[in-house]
Formats: structure tokens, sequence, C-alpha cells
């Protein structure tokens, strides 16, 4: 047993961080983004993923002849959570879902055409699998694609895509069989965002930014665009989850509220008398740093069972999402408790405690039990083939 | 024991709901978030002719007179309708403030006025790194001449922009003292400061205000028991809005399960999410009777020392936890502005926050019940 990161692991490790103190750039760098700074949705973040392009740390795990290193997931996993430490934009959809699904599945134009722009940080993928009646049941999906002389045509509404008001392509998940089971019926394409027949319309949230919905009227996408099989697209979608488990969903974001709100109580005082001789704030903080040792424990336990290469950790990363998604949203809870009347200073007034951090954190993290898989949806998948309990629904 | 409402109290609350049905639909609400005075004209107007503004004050200053109960009731109407009007502070605080300790010239000046709604009154009470407690106020008070000068900071200060008059907790060298004051007085600056609940608040400062010794409320030095006597009643009413509140974030969600369909099923019919509206529905049950325990209990003029603030304390955790289970029965939408359900979550963790908030009611009913 070793709890540390090998030798090179850990040269690497801080290597990104030292990097990132050097290029520290508070545009590019936001924690009052919360999760949306995973995203590269400015030129200044474009830019920023250009610069970790060229230290040649984007599809670092992917096979030599694709101009990847072949090194272990271990290697994105660290630089992930370094990005995220720092609220910089992370590698995600590009490198992860889309490239790996492009190795493994794509035809040899996609690979060309995709593959070195992913490398280069040239291009922003939007994912399109959500829509108004497939949330939880992704399978459900409804939106049409019909066999048309050279492509497909498509019609129907995509709903929750973040990065569709940006994105320069679309990774979609579309219905080519009708009369197939709900999983067999499905396809995967890659289309232009610009494509004049698709609306994107924005969706605000109570977080800082916004998510899409996009409809489809009569969208044609050609022949080679089709990704992989033609009917295997809810497998290839699962699939792609499963190599992302490493990059998809980091810890550093919540540890480090975990640490802004204590280094907060460390200084704060009330009524003139130091916040951290109160015994509740003092269980409060207790508690959240033990939830936030087990967070990361069960990371560790991911990591660990992913990198092993045996079969997918699903298990382990449904229990360290389902407990880290929570524990996330109640440390802002408890945050705010500690705060107490001044937490209800609004985010980005200079006026509120922490520049009121936590009260739009408050918002931002409500999301996190439901996206990429609800905390119900967790606890099924663990109950059934973690427990081996009975399916009910 | 009886826990029917007599022809009378359910006709208070049909008058409630109906008249915010048609007058405080949640566009307004919406309309009102962020707004720098935040009262809705024609909703204030037609609380003031329907007496709900001077509900509890005596008839005498051309209020209703009715007790704490009938307010509980109104109240949870408020909660459900999220309705944006600065009654608390004008109508429950600043009036029973002035009932409980006023001159009788500054009776007559304001409870009419306060009543009839054509004058709102609101309380500049917390400060910044202070707490809610006595020891909060320390916003300077400093004898000269026959009156006083004040000096310090206050926050949260709800309406602050549309109030004739401010009631200040002050330090003077008596203790706590309440002052009325202009908020227009020379030397006091405003600066709205945009909150979770929306509703309009500001930062004022204080440089040097002139108030002269008619302007204290009560005696020298009893403005702490004053006010301390005024929140326990006030927060039983708190209490009834966030059951109002969490009661129809539960129904609606209850109407939305019992629609969408994942997985070829109703939500409502996964028993993870019926348990979570389950345990909503038994504990805003629960919180409601307690509420109307701690009203009865002050009308009937017994102790509200610990209903009061257990009534507030465990209302207003079961609105915050209500507000969190159904957006996760929601699942995206709820994230949504466009959705209905992210109003009552934030108002759900502000109401709990403010007016006293969990660890200040926790150690008045641990004292109460050990010490
Ligand atoms: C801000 C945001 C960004 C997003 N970005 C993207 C994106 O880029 N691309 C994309 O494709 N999607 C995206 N999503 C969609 C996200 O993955 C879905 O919101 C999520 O899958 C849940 O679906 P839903 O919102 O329709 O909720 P529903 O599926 O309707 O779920 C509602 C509730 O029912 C529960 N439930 C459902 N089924 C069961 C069951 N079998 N047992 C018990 N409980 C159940 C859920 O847990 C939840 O509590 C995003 C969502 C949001 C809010």
């Amino acid at each position: 047993m070793d709890f540390d990161f090998s030798p090179e692991e850990q040269k690497f490790a801080e290597e990104v961080d030292a990097w990132l103190v050097e290029n520290r750039d508070p545009v590019v760098m936001d924690h009052h983004r919360e999760n949306f700074t995973q995203l590269s949705d400015t030129p200044e973040r474009r830019a920023f993923m250009k610069k970790l392009a060229a230290k040649g740390w984007l599809g670092m795990s992917w096979p030599k002849e694709f101009g990847g290193q072949e090194i272990e997931g271990v290697y994105e996993y660290i630089l992930n959570e370094a990005l995220s430490k720092h609220a910089a934009p992370q590698i995600g959809k590009g490198v992860g879902i889309i490239g790996k699904t492009l190795i493994r599945h794509g035809n040899d134009f996609l690979k060309q055409k995709f593959l070195p722009l992913i490398l280069d940080a040239e291009i922003e993928f939007a994912v399109g699998y959500s829509e108004p009646e497939a949330g939880s049941d992704a399978a459900n999906m409804q939106l049409r694609a019909d066999k048309v002389e050279g492509g497909w045509l498509l019609n129907g509404q995509k709903m929750w895509t973040t990065s569709a008001h940006f994105a320069d392509w679309y990774w979609v998940g579309a219905r080519t069989d009708q009369d197939k089971p709900k999983h067999d019926g499905l396809s995967l394409f890659l289309i232009d965002m610009d494509n004049p027949n698709l609306e994107v319309q924005s969706l605000p949230t109570i977080g800082k930014d916004t998510t899409n919905q996009v409809f489809f009227d009569d969208v044609f996408v050609p022949d080679e665009y089709l990704v992989g099989q033609r009917g295997k697209g809810f497998q290839m979608i699962s699939e792609a989850l499963d190599l992302e488990r490493f990059t998809m969903f980091t810890l550093s974001p919540i540890a480090n509220r975990s640490e802004v709100l204590a280094d907060w109580v460390k200084e704060a005082k009330r009524d003139d008398t130091p916040l951290k001789d109160d015994t509740n704030v003092r269980r409060t903080i207790a508690h959240i740093m033990t939830d936030t040792a087990v967070a990361k424990a069960l990371s560790t336990r991911f990591v660990c069972a992913a990198k092993s290469g045996g079969k997918p950790p699903t298990i382990e990363s449904s229990q360290y999402k389902l407990f880290t998604t929570s524990l996330s949203q109640r440390v802002c809870k408890d945050a705010l408790d500690i705060q107490g009347h001044e937490g209800t200073i609004m985010e980005g007034q200079d006026d509120a405690p922490l520049r009121g951090r936590f009260e739009g954190a408050y918002r931002a993290t409500m999301n996190e039990t439901v996206g990429g898989g609800s905390s119900e949806i967790q606890k099924n998948i663990i109950a059934r083939r973690h427990l081996g309990l009975p399916k009910n629904f | 024991m009886d826990l029917d409402l007599a022809e009378e109290q359910q006709m208070v609350i049909d008058m409630a709901k109906a008249m915010l049905e048609e007058h405080c639909p949640t566009q307004l609400v919406r309309d009102m978030e962020d707004d720098a005075d935040g009262v809705p004209a024609d909703l204030w107007k037609q609380m003031g002719e329907l007496g709900l503004n001077g509900l509890l004050i005596p008839e005498q200053y051309g209020g209703g007179g009715l007790g704490l109960l009938e307010g509980a009731f109104v109240y949870e109407e408020l909660g459900r309708a999220m309705a944006p009007v600065p009654h608390f502070v004008s109508s429950v605080l600043s009036a029973k403030v002035l009932l409980a300790a006023g001159s009788d010239a500054q009776k007559d000046a304001w409870l009419g006025k306060i009543a009839d709604g054509s004058a709102i009154l609101t309380t500049a009470w917390l400060e910044p790194q202070r707490g809610q407690g006595e020891k909060g106020i320390a916003l300077e008070a400093k004898t000269e001449g026959d009156g006083f000068k004040l000096t310090g900071r206050k926050r949260s200060v709800p309406y602050a922009s549309v109030a004739d008059q401010l009631i200040v907790l002050a330090r003077s060298e008596a203790g706590v003292d309440l002052f009325l004051v202009d908020p227009n007085a020379d030397g006091i600056t405003k600066k709205q400061l945009l909150s979770q609940g929306r509703e309009p608040q500001y930062q004022l400062d204080f440089d040097g205000v002139t108030v002269s010794s008619a302007d204290r409320i009560g005696e020298a030095g009893s403005g702490w028991s004053t006010w301390n006597a005024v929140m326990h009643e006030g927060i039983i009413l708190l209490a009834a809005q966030a059951v109002g509140g969490a009661d129809r974030c539960l129904r609606e969600t209850v109407d939305y399960a019992n629609q969408r369909v994942q997985f070829d099923k109703p939500l409502g019919a996964f028993q993870a999410l019926a348990h979570y509206m389950a345990d909503a529905s038994t504990r805003i049950d629960g919180g409601r009777v307690l509420v109307h325990e701690a009203a009865w209990n002050a009308d009937q003029g017994r102790s509200i020392s610990r209903f009061a603030p257990m009534a507030k304390l465990f209302c207003c955790e079961t609105y915050r936890e209500t507000t969190r289970a159904c957006a996760q029965i929601w699942g995206g939408v709820a994230f949504t502005i466009e959705y209905d359900q992210q109003m009552f979550f934030r108002r759900a963790k502000a109401l709990q926050l403010s007016w006293w908030d969990t660890p200040y009611l926790e150690e008045l009913i641990a004292a109460d019940v050990l010490d």
C-alpha cells in the first residue's frame, strides 16, 4: 500500500502546479465561476488551452500513432485536478470523450480531421445527449436522423447542451432506427455548429453561466460524419463515460472551498470574539474536513481501480460522485450557516464576506447532484451492481 | 382540544389567499427581485384596503386588532405567494415596537399610517461582523446636549429607500436604545446590497446623525428587552411564512412528479423520490401546527420564550430542506432561472439566515430548557 504518487507522478504534479502559478491570470482563473471554470469559453481561456497544448499536456494518454504519449490516465487526472485547483479551464470533452471515441471507433477521415485539432486546442466541442424526454433515461433520445442521399437529415431538439453557444463542433446522439429497441437505435454524429439549421437558445441558470437548448430543423449531416457504426451510439456513449472516469469530476474545487472556509474562519470575528472559538463552528469545520478527507479517499479508491486497468471502476466512481457532490452542497450550506446574516449578501459584492463566494456557490452547486448522472441514479447503480439488490424500475 | 378553524379565521385565510392569487402572481415577484425600492404599488394598496397592513394593530389606531394566530394564517399565505412587501418590518416589527414602548406621540404619529399602508417603517438592526444578539449592537449613540449623535454602520436594512422612518438599534451609555430616525436625515448614506432573497436591502452609514431624546422609544437602556420581546412574536410569523413557502414548493413538486416520465414511469413512482416528498410533507404539517400552537400561546398571554424560537428553527429548516429535496426531484430544470424552484431555494436559505439564525435560535431554546 502506498498513498503517495510515484516519484514520476509527483514530479509531474509539481511541474504542473509550478507552471500554473507562473501563468496565473485572474481573467482565465476565477474561483467565483465555480463549476463553469472548466469551460474554455472566452478568447483568453482558449489562448490558455493553446499554451497547455504547447506543453504537450493534451492527449497524453492517447496512442503515439495519433500524437499521444501513451502514458497512464492518472497523469490526466493529476493535470485536471491541478487545473481545477487553480480554477483554470480543464481538458475535457475533446481529449476525453470525443478524442478517445474517435480513436477507437471513428473512420480515418474523422480521425485525420479532428484529432490534430484537439491536440492543438484549436477546437471546442459541445456534447448533446440530453433531451426534454431523455434526462436520466438517456437512452430515450428522440432526435430523429433520417437517411437521405449522401447523409442524414436531423430533426428534433436537444436540451442542456452546455457550450453550444461558443463551441465549434457538436457531438450528438440521434435515433437512426426508429423501430429497434431504444438502446439499439441510436447513433453518434459530429455536426458543425455553424450549420444554419441549428438554432441555439440559451437557458440561463442560477449558477454563474448559461446552458442551452438546441433545435434541429432539417440539419444535413454528410455520411462521413457518422461516428462508428450505425446503431452503436448508446454503447459508445457508455464506453466513453468509462474511459473518462479519470477526468470526469474533480475534487479540487470542493477541497478548495473547504480550505477557503477554514481560512476565513481562522481570521473572522463576531462581536469582537474570534469565530474559531465558537464550539459549533469548530464542530462544523471538523466535519467538513473529515468528509473532505473521505471524498479524497473515495477518489483515491477509484483512481487506483482505474489504474489497475481491469474492468471499469463503475462502482467506485458512482460512490465517489454520490458522496462528493452532496458534500459539495453541504459545505456551501454550512459556510452560509457560519456566516449568518452576512452570508445572505449576494456574490460579487465587496461588502460580502469572501465577496459572497459561498452565496454564489450555494446556487452554483445545486445542480451537482443532478448533472452527469443524478444521486438517485448513482444509488441505483451501487445498490444493484455492487450490492446485488433487485432492480426495481 | 381542537384544531378546527373558526369561521372568521377561515375567512381571513380565504381573503388573503384570493387577494394574493389575484395581485401577487409569480411574475410580479420576479419583477421585484433586485429592484431598488421593491414595493409593488398595487399589491401594497390592496393589502392596505383589506386591512392586512393593520391586522395586528389595535382598533384604536385604525387596525384590525387581531392576534398572532390570525397573523400566522396570513403569513403562511404571504410565504406561499413569496409576496414582496415590507409588511414584516413595518406592520409587524415597527408597529409592535411602538405599541410596546412608544410614547403616545410616537404611536399617534405612526401607527395609523402603518395600518393603512400610507407610511412604511423599517428596522436598522444588524451590523457587519456582529451577531444577532444584544452584544451585536455597536452603532454608537453618543449623548450630546438634549439628544444623541448616531455613528456606525447598519447592514441588511430592508426597504430603506422607501421607508418613512427607521427604527435604529443603537448603543448608548444606558445600554441598547431604540430611536426613530428619518432615513433622509443629514449624515445617513444608503447603499443597496443585493441579497440572496433578492428583496431590497441597504447598508446604512450613520455619520454623527442627530436625534433628539424625544425620538428614543421607551426608557433609556430598555431597547434590547423591547426588541427581544417583539422579535419573539415576529419570528412566529416568519415560521408561518416558511411553512407557506415550503408547502407550495412541495405541492408544485408533487404535481411535477406525477407528470414527468423517465424510464416509462412518472417520477413519483420511484420510491427514492416519493420518500423525500413524504418526509417534507410530514415536517410541513408538523411545523404548521407548531406555529399555530406558538401563536395561540402568545394570544393566550402565555410565555413563548421556548415555542417561538422552536417554531422558527424547525420551520426554516423544513423550508430549506424541502427546497433542497424538491430541486433534486425536478432535476436539471430546477437550476434554470426560468423555473420557479430556484426562487424558493434562495428564499428558504435567506429566511433561515435572517431574523435570528439557526445557532442563535438553538441557544435561545437550550437556555430556556437548561438554564
Ligand atoms: C447546467 C446543466 C448542464 C448540463 N450539461 C449537459 C451537456 O452538456 N450535455 C448533455 O447531454 N447533458 C447535459 N446536462 C443534462 C444532465 O445530464 C441532466 O440534467 C441529467 O441527466 C438529469 O436529467 P433531467 O434533468 O432530465 O432530470 P430527470 O431525469 O427528469 O430526473 C428528475 C429526478 O428523477 C430522478 N430519477 C430519474 N430516474 C430515476 C430512477 N430510475 N430512480 C430514482 N430516481 C430517478 C432523478 O434522480 C432526479 O432526481 C446538463 C444539465 C444541467 C442542469
